[in-house]
Order: structure tokens, then sequence, then C-alpha cells
């Protein structure tokens, strides 16, 4: 291991545990439940850092896999209510006011919670195979894959705001009961869900961390280098990138699944346009090549914006001042903060600038000599 | 070596290619050994890395096949071909720019191509070690750590002939694998290849006729999408129908 | 037949806006390969121009046109020198920084104008409807096709009939070669990107009366107009009007025997496909790669 990949995960590990440590300082339940929100955003982030920072994906429907894993846990908290919300025979309240008789054949899985829990990583992951291959089989890449993703996340939302009798419709679902695993409860406004959502953050964080770091992610950051020469090492780019793309699309689930458990209920608005350019704008600022710079960047710019939400005309010019940050970012600092954090410890640290070169060619080296 | 027609290595066989209509080759034919180091000279435009983008499935074949190893390479997406042992060097230096010399060789270094297999593999004591053995052989050992991005243009050809090197196919293209290299570096380079002959079939897209005659023992000559002659340096020298296609482009050895 | 006429009515008449919309972001796309994500801002930023000449001025609809054209266009060429001229060798990061400059956009008519919706007046001379094939149409709709297909024939001699339209192809084929030409695209596509935007902000200015005006009214008409030229194909304006025309009627005929959410889900879907399968559009000449 090198020395780099060691320091690495040393500041990895300081933040998580940084992060873990929070509850011991903080015992108000609604701060807990919304920095337990903000959290859930930068798990979503390392999704897309995967993806796009990394094989040059850029999933512009990202949300979609967050909101699949967020019904898919919605689904199983609603059958779990006492029977007061749930309509009569366990039916949900929404499809009794739309006169279904009986529970819909995908819904009834659900009463399995186990089940629910699986779904919603695996939901979003088959999604994403069937997606991903459609699309990487075809060679399509660069802008396509964005306008794809993004016509195809309104298609789902679309159809699942159409289908009011099976899916609430634009209400959502609500009216949840709390996930309660092996006896244990986990409260919305209490410090467990606060820590059953950053205890997942470290493992999605450091789980990510080892993909980009195998060899499969070395072979990732080559595609999105350069596509084509990658094919020409015998690498099926097609299979690379579906897998990035699925494994990016299980991890949305995650986030997904724990933000029904903080919020409580589940909405169409969770896979909309305007989350999935949320989670672009805080991968390209807090910089897309880097998971945990992806991960910091939403957690700060989601906490800011929880910050000024107090009142609509600060929101109002949040947003405008998000948007000028963005378009800045992506102007003048393509790997976002931490591109520029690494820029400058490495200035700092490593004096000697890199040169161009001595053992190669006679010219370059006669470059070097005449700038000496 | 030179037992053909047994051992031919690649055959291509009365191809045509068509874009839109225009035959870019048409009628070409063309056999290399096991081992044999051909080098595949023509003037410009004649279609030699049109050939070349054939063999490694760049483009695909209107008509005709290409055997490699007696199997058919028509059907083969370029991955495929490229398990199948063929490796490509570009005429534009293609490395991945973002990674450091030593990530590219790692990605170069594809013993198993499958996901999962990779998924689960991290970087290894002995594998690094033999990078560093090619990073000497091509002058880059102290730049192991630095992006590709940071090299100089002929730095950039020799990581990417190690990155061939790392790959290790059994047969490799190479489109003019000296442009922009000084006369000491192309030497190098001909040593390389004399050593890389034998062990490796090596089909060379070369205009520089100094290189050629350092390296090639058989040569072709493509001319309008054909296969106008073949044979040594002098039989090549000699032949009218050469100096006829080469004729306003100021003779072979100034092409 | 009683209900055939009316059915393409309408859908001539949604073609109409489609075109408007749909061929600022044509040209912009088929010169520059940049696909701008605030072209619907340009348009809501049209349709509030509109809105503020009239509140404010008391400027009719007709007469603010040629006003808001060199407005939205202004504001055009300023986005391209400010920010797209930056990004041309990152087409990814163009997606990026257009959506971006819809946010700001978008928020700052929210802080200014306010997020309620804001309605238009229709001109009086054209409040009326006159009959056609008997089918009673309104007026203003009629004068909107009538401007589209104007507006289109404008474009159309710019491209094809003028010095800077033939320089404009001529970089759209090969950049490099132009410029040995001594042609400066630089500023041709500064000038693409006005007209375009200029074009988009009329567009929003037609439809206000039609539609009551919102700062996300943008959104709708950026998809509408992207899928016309996705149907249509880059650097074919006949492409364009085609596309427009089979969209108008498609839209006019899912809505009428479907609902609209489906309506809309249905052609998103088609989109996709055709992407997938025919990225260069249904009227363009297969290119070489």
């Amino acid at each position: 291991m090198s020395r780099r990949t060691l320091i690495q995960l040393c500041i990895y590990g300081a933040v998580c545990l940084a992060i873990l440590l929070v509850p011991t300082f903080v015992d108000d339940a609604f701060i807990l439940n919304k920095y337990g929100r903000y959290l859930v955003f930068g798990i979503l982030a390392i999704a897309l850092s995967l993806s796009w920072g990394y094989t040059g994906i850029l999933n512009l429907g990202q949300a979609t896999c967050f909101g699949l894993g967020s019904y898919c846990m919605a689904m199983a908290l609603k059958l779990r209510t006492v029977p007061v919300h749930t309509g009569s025979e366990g039916l949900p309240d929404f499809m009794v006011w739309n006169n279904v008789e009986t529970l819909p054949w995908f819904w009834v899985p659900f009463h399995s919670l186990s089940f629910a829990l699986i779904a919603g990583i695996a939901v979003p992951v088959l999604f994403a195979m069937l997606l991903g291959w459609f699309m990487f089989r075809g060679r399509i890449t660069g802008v396509y894959v964005a306008i794809i993703t993004l016509a195809t996340m309104v298609v789902v939302n679309l159809l699942i705001i159409d289908q009011q009798r099976f899916t609430g419709g634009f209400n959502g679902i609500t009216d949840l009961a709390q996930l309660e695993i092996m006896g244990f409860t986990f409260d919305a406004y209490g410090s467990s869900s606060y820590y059953l959502i950053a205890g997942t953050l470290t493992v999605c964080l450091f789980f990510a961390l080892a993909v980009t770091k195998s060899k499969a992610g070395l072979i990732m950051q080559a595609i999105r280098d350069h596509e084509d020469r990658v094919r020409y090492f015998g690498y099926d780019v097609a299979f690379f990138k579906i897998f990035a793309f699925s494994v990016s699309a299980g991890i949305a689930g995650v986030a997904g699944m724990l933000y029904t458990i903080v919020m409580e209920f589940a909405s169409p608005t969770f896979l909309g346009v305007s989350l999935s350019l949320s989670v672009v704008i805080w991968c390209a600022v807090g910089g897309r090549q880097s998971l945990l710079g992806a991960m910091l960047g939403a957690i700060i710019v989601t906490g800011m914006q929880g910050a000024l939400s107090e009142s609509e005309a600060f929101l109002d010019t949040w947003m405008l001042i998000m948007g000028f940050v963005f378009v800045l970012v992506v102007l003048l600092l393509p790997k976002g903060l931490a591109g520029a954090v690494e820029m400058l410890v490495d200035r700092l640290f490593r004096r000697e600038k890199p040169q161009s070169e001595r053992s190669g060619s006679p010219q370059a080296a006669g470059q070097t000599g005449a700038a000496e | 070596m030179n037992a053909r027609p047994n051992d031919d290595h690649l055959v291509m066989r009365d191809i045509l290619v068509s874009f839109n209509g225009f035959h870019a080759i048409e009628g070409f034919n063309f056999t290399v050994g096991k081992g044999e180091l051909r080098c595949l000279i023509g003037p410009n435009g004649a279609g030699k890395t049109t050939a070349l983008d054939l063999i490694c499935g760049k483009i695909k074949v209107t008509a005709g096949n290409i055997l490699f190893k007696g199997k058919s390479l028509n059907k083969l997406e370029e991955h495929q071909i490229a398990q199948a042992g063929i490796g490509r060097k570009f005429q534009v230096p293609s490395v991945f720019k973002e990674l450091t010399v030593r990530e590219n060789l790692e990605v170069a270094y594809c013993k198993s191509t499958s996901v999962l297999a990779n998924a689960v593999r991290f970087g290894h004591r002995s594998e690094d070690d033999s990078f560093e053995k090619l990073a000497e052989l091509v002058g880059l050992q102290d730049a192991m750590d630095r992006s590709a991005g940071e090299l100089s243009h002929g730095q950039t050809q020799w990581l990417e002939i190690a990155l061939l090197l790392a790959q290790d196919p059994e047969l490799i293209l190479m489109d003019e694998p000296t442009a922009g290299m000084t006369h000491h570096e192309t030497q190098k380079t001909a040593e390389l290849f004399n050593r890389l002959k034998g062990n490796h079939t090596l089909i060379v897209v070369e205009h520089d006729m100094g290189f050629v005659k350092e390296i090639g023992d058989v040569i072709s000559v493509m001319h309008q999408g054909k296969m106008l002659a073949e044979g040594s340096v002098t039989e090549i020298e000699q032949n009218a129908a050469v100096k006829d296609a080469y004729l306003g482009s100021g003779g072979i050895s100034g092409a | 037949m009683d209900a055939v006429l009316p059915q393409l009515i309408t859908g001539l008449s949604i073609a109409s806006i489609l075109l408007l919309v749909a061929l600022g972001l044509a040209i912009i796309y088929g010169t520059t390969g940049v696909i701008n994500l605030a072209h619907g801002e340009f348009v809501m930023l049209g349709a509030y121009s509109a809105w503020m000449l009239q509140t404010v001025i008391g400027l009719g609809l007709l007469e603010s046109l040629v006003i808001i054209f060199l407005m939205v266009a202004l504001l055009g060429w300023l986005v391209e020198r400010g920010v797209i001229r930056h990004l041309y060798k990152r087409p990814l990061d163009t997606i990026l920084a257009t959506w971006g400059i819809g946010v700001i956009a978008q928020q700052a008519i929210r802080l200014t104008a306010g997020g309620e919706l804001r309605y238009v007046e229709m001109p009086s001379l054209l409040a009326g409807s006159v009959p056609i094939f008997g089918v009673e149409t309104s007026l203003f709709r009629v004068f909107i096709l009538v401007l589209a297909a104007a507006l289109f024939g404008l474009t159309w001699y710019l491209m094809y009939r003028t010095d800077i339209g033939m320089k404009l192809r001529a970089i759209t084929q090969n950049r490099e070669m132009a410029s040995c030409f001594g042609i400066n695209s630089r500023r041709i596509y500064s000038l693409t990107f006005a007209y375009g935007a200029g074009l988009a902000g009329l567009a929003g200015a037609l439809v206000s009366p039609l539609k009551s005006v919102s700062p996300e009214m943008g959104t709708t008409y950026v998809i509408d107009a992207f899928m016309v030229v996705v149907l249509g194909g880059v650097e074919s304006l006949i492409g364009t009007i085609v596309s427009s025309a089979i969209l108008g009627q498609l839209t006019g005929f899912l809505a009428f025997y479907s609902n609209d959410t489906m309506a809309k889900a249905v052609t998103l879907l088609a989109i996709v496909i055709l992407i997938r399968f025919r990225p260069q559009g249904l009227f363009s000449k297969k290119v070489r790669a």
C-alpha cells in the first residue's frame, strides 16, 4: 500500500469518526434529524462521484435510483403502520380512497422488511443494469448519456405520479411506521437514526473507496480518460461502465432508503429534476473526482442551504448564489474544492515543481536546462 | 521459424473496405508468419492505417476475411480481438493522460479482463517489479508517479510502447512508432523491435526508410488500397512499380 | 371529418410554437455543438420581458417584439462571451454550465418579478377568431403560425443566402479549415448564440398570452425543443420544421386520446429510444465517424 493511500485512508477515517461523534455534542432531536438528512445527501454524492467523477458517466438522473430506494422503504413501512392509517384490511389509506380493493401484487412482498431492505438496493441496481446495458452496449456516450438518464428519470417520475392508485401519486406515501429491526426502533428524531445513517455513510464511503482502488476502479478511470483505448487492451468497456453505473445505483438506493427513514415519507420529488441537479452541483463544487470531496460538498452545501432556509427570500437568494458558484466552478475548478485543496497541498509539501523530464528526449531535457 | 504456410499468424484475404461507396481498400491480400517483423509502407493514403484498423477491429471489412491463428476476426469486437492476442500502438500516441505512468501500465497489464475479477484485485508486489523493469526499458523509471499528461511527446510514444509490452500480445501492430523521435531514440526503438521479433509477430507501419532498413526482413508496399509489392529491402528498392507509385512524392526514401 | 380537421389545426398550432422554440436551440446546437439547457430560460425571459414592457411602460405585445428579441439576444451574446466560449472543448461541461445559467435566470426572476403567475394580454387586434375551412380558429394562433413560418424563412435565408451564413456552415463543416480561410469562428459563434437566444425570447413573448408566465415555464419548453432537435437532426433546418410538425400533430393527437401525463411519458420514451438507435436524428445523412 502506497504512502498516499495510507494518508488518504487516515483522512477518510478521521472524517467518518468526526461525523459519528456528532451526537455526543448535539442532543437536539430536530438538529440531529437535519444533520442526518445532510449525511444522506452525502451518500448520494458518493454515488454520483463514482459514476461521473471516476467513470465519466454524467448521470443526470441520479435521483431515479435514490427515489426507487426510498419508495421500497416507504412501501414496507406503510404496510407496518397501525391500522388507523392503513384503512380496512391492511390496505394503505390512499388505496382505499382510490377504491383499490386488494393489495396489488408488487406490494405484497413488502410485508417482509428483509425483502424491502434487499429490494431497496436490488431494484435500483437492476434498473441501472438494464438502462446501462441499453445505453453502453450501443456505445452511447457523453452528452447523450446525460440526456437519456434525465429523460428516463422524468418518465419514471411521471409514471409514479400517474399511477396514483398504487403509488400515492403527487402526495407520495405518507404516515409511515418507524423502522424496527430485531426489536430496535429507529426514531427519525433521535440519535438512533443518526447513528444508522452515519454508520451506513462510513460503510458506503469505504466501499466506494475500495472500488476505486481496485483494478476495476483503475480501468473505470482509464475509460473516463480514453474510452476507445481501453478496448484495445481487451476490456469490455460496456461491462465496466454497467458495473460502475450499477454500483452507483445501489449506493443511491441505500441513500434513498435512509432518506425515507429520516423524512418519514416518500414523494415523487425524490426522483425529481431539481434533486438530480443538486447532486451534480454538490459533486462539482466538492470535487467529483474525490469521493470525500463530493460527500463533503453535499454536506456543506445542503447544510448552508438548511441554515438559510428559515426565510423564503433567503432560500431564493441562496439558489441564485449556488447557480453562480456552480457556473464558476465548472469554468474555473473542474476538479472542485477537493482538487483545489490537493493542488495547494502539493505546492506546500512537494516543493519541487513537476519537471519537464531529463531521462527521455534530449529536446525536453534541453528545455528544462534552459529554464534552470 | 520460416515454416510457412503452416505458421501463418495473420491472413487477410480479398479485403474490401467501402466508405459510402468509396473503396478505401480493395482486393487486398496480406499474410504474416509467426514471429515475423513485417514493415508496411506506402505513399500517403495507400491504406496502411486502414489495414491496421481492420486487424484490431476499429473498422469492419465490407467483404473478405481476416484470420488470426486460423480463426476469423470478422465478427469479433475490439476487446475480443485484443483478448485473442492483438495489441496496437496508435499513430497519435494514445495513453491515459489523467493516470500516472504506473497506473497506465497496470491498466495495460490485462491478464484478466473480466469485471468481477478486477473488482477484487488490488496492486501486487510482483507486478510492481515488472512495471519498474518496463519503465526502465523505455527510460521512464523516474516518471512512474507522474501523470501521463505531463510527459513530452517522445516520452508518450515510449509509454505507449511500454503499455504494449505490458499487454504482451502475440501480434503487435505499430503505427509510425518513431514519429517525433530523435535519431538516438529511433535507434533504440530499432534495437527493441529486433529483440521482440521471434517471440512476437510485429507489423510496423513506417515512413522512415532508414528505420525500415534497420528492422525489416520483409517489406510490404501498399498503394491505393492494394498490395503493390512484397520482398526484401533491396528487392523493393529496385521494384519498378514501387518507384512509379512513389513518383511525385520524392522517391521511396523521401516519403 | 368533423373531428379530424380541428384536430389537425390544433396540431398545426402546437407545431408552430414548437418550431419557434426549437429553431434557436437547433441553430445553436447545430453550429456550436452546445446543448443549451438554458434555452428554456431564454424563452421564459422573453415572456417576462413582454409582461414587464406591458405592465411598466404599457407597450403592447406586437410593438415590443423587436425590443424583446434584441434584449434576449444581447443576454445570449453575453452568456456566450462570458461562459460558453471557454467550454467548447469540454462539451459535457457546457451542459452543466448552461444548466447553472438556467438556475441563475430562474432565481433572478423569482427574486425580482416574484414567483407568482403573470398574465400577458393578447393584442386586441388579434383577439378574435377566423373560420378556416369552417373551423373557428383564434386569430392569434394564426398569427403565430405565420410568424413562425416567416422566422423560419428568414433563418433559412440567413443560413443559405448570406455571407455570414456561408461562413457559419463552413465552420460547422470543419472549424480548422474555416479558420485557415480567415473566418473568425469566435465572432460567428457569438452571433449565432445571440440569434438563437433572441429567437427563444421571441418565442416566449409570443406564447405568453396563451399560457401563464412563471419562472419555471422554461423547463417544459426546453424538453420539447430538445425533442424537436433530436428528432430533426443536427444541421438540418428542414429536419427541424418536419419534426416540429410531426411532434405537434403527435402531441395534439395524444393529448386528445389519452391523458397528458402519459402522453408526455410516451414521447420521452420515444426520444430515449431514438437517441439510442439514431443519435444523428431522423433527417440527417449518416456521417462517417
